[in-house]
């Protein structure tokens, strides 16, 4: 992306962008491809495909565990689960498929556009806001915005505020930087035919596999952040 | 660049539905055709192992149990036999004693049967050679005075004969 123009249509007065619309549908088959197939034949004794969504449910969990209380951990076990395989995958898929068509992109990475991540950052923190409104009830869940004491309010409320944000915003800069960084190479290595191509392909693949590593950290932050912001609110200190 | 990416950002309002609509779609998925049942097996599977460690804790409770009762049905049996010994080592003695006796009384009977039998074939025999002395004498006599007598005078003379003959020292 970076540069071109954005395609986009419109159903009803809202605004679609046909990559991440795109995008988005290849992420969720994808994902769906993932879990179909993998939890095909489940069985006591586990097959391959079992053991691996086993080993990701395990992953997972335990990264709540990390935050959450342990008698509301479970509640929260298929969102974590969900969203880290839609982060992981969202952010690989850029890596791999670039697809442009006329100048503008048509599948790569949602997560390197704003929207999508801060869509993302937004459900956690409802998601956050949520569970602490049912356990600690209407009352005690506004008492909590004048902890430790009243003057606290306005930090409370920004804090809410930024991370929304910072969550949003950390993912989407990591994964946007590495497409543009991407495709800078490879304008470099179209500037001079065979000799830079030769010299660029090394350079391409090698932050690429970067790229692999920063994205899965990064669904892997974001879903330790999550679950950071969802155990504050359940501690209700 | 960012304010270019800020107005995108206000621009697709459309595609914040499209992801919360997708992602919740993602997550009914995921939980039917993969959370749902791989967390219950993964449930399952841990149930069926305490489950295991219980029943093996159990059986072998069991099998101690059962090693005890064997070595008490064993000490059991070992009396058992000793008694069974002892009581046909009295039973035999006591049969033994019987069986003495029984001889003993055996053998008494015959004696005295056979003692009663001597006693009366001496006396047939006695009655025997009484009468052939008797007939013998007649003969004699008859010999002796030639002519015959009336048997039973004879007999009659004979016996009192005989008879003085058996207290000859009171005559």
């Amino acid at each position: 992306m970076g540069s071109g123009t954005v395609s986009t249509f419109q159903i009803w007065k809202l605004t679609f962008s046909t990559a991440n619309v795109v995008s988005g549908l290849v992420v969720f088959i994808l994902a769906f491809a993932v879990i179909f197939f993998t939890s095909r034949h489940v069985s006591m004794r586990p097959s391959k495909g079992q053991n691996f969504l086993e080993w990701l449910i395990d992953f997972t969990n335990g990264i709540l565990k990390g935050s959450i209380p342990a008698k509301e951990v479970s509640g929260f076990g298929l969102w974590g689960f969900t969203l880290f395989l839609f982060l992981f995958l969202s952010n690989q898929l850029g890596l791999f498929f670039n697809v442009a068509i006329n100048g503008s992109a048509i599948v790569r990475s949602p997560t390197s556009d704003p929207i999508v991540t801060l869509t993302m950052s937004m459900m956690t923190v409802v998601l956050a806001n949520y569970a602490g409104l049912k356990k600690w009830g209407t009352k005690g869940y506004l008492a909590s915005f004048i902890k430790p004491s009243p003057m606290f309010l306005a930090s409370n409320l920004f804090e809410q505020v930024s991370s929304f944000l910072t969550l949003g915003l950390r993912i989407f800069g990591i994964i946007f930087s590495g497409e543009v960084l991407l495709e800078m190479v490879w304008s470099l290595a179209e500037l001079k035919g065979i000799p830079t191509l030769i010299a660029a392909v090394p350079i391409e693949m090698a932050w690429q596999g970067l790229s692999v590593f920063l994205g899965s950290i990064q669904a892997y932050v974001f879903l330790t952040l999550s679950s950071v912001y969802i155990g504050r609110q359940l501690e209700g200190e | 660049m960012l304010s270019h990416l800020v107005i995108d950002a206000t621009l697709y309002n459309g595609d914040s539905i499209f992801y919360v609509v997708t992602f919740l779609l993602l997550m009914w998925l995921v939980k039917i055709f993969a959370w749902g049942p791989i967390t219950k097996m993964m449930q399952q599977r841990s149930d069926k192992i305490s489950d295991d460690i219980d029943h093996a804790e159990k059986s072998r409770a069991e099998a101690a149990d059962l090693a005890d009762q064997r070595q008490e049905a064993l000490q059991g049996s070992r009396v058992e036999a000793q008694q069974i010994v002892s009581t046909a080592k009295s039973d035999g003695q006591e049969q033994r004693g019987q069986i003495i006796n029984k001889a003993e009384a055996d053998a008494q009977a015959l004696k005295a049967k056979a003692q009663d039998d001597i006693a009366q074939e001496r006396e047939a025999a006695l009655v025997g050679a009484r009468n052939d002395v008797a007939d013998l004498s007649i003969e004699i006599a008859s010999k002796l005075i030639q002519r015959e007598l009336n048997a039973s005078d004879q007999k009659e003379l004979i016996d009192s004969y005989i008879e003085g003959l058996g207290k000859p020292h009171e005559s």
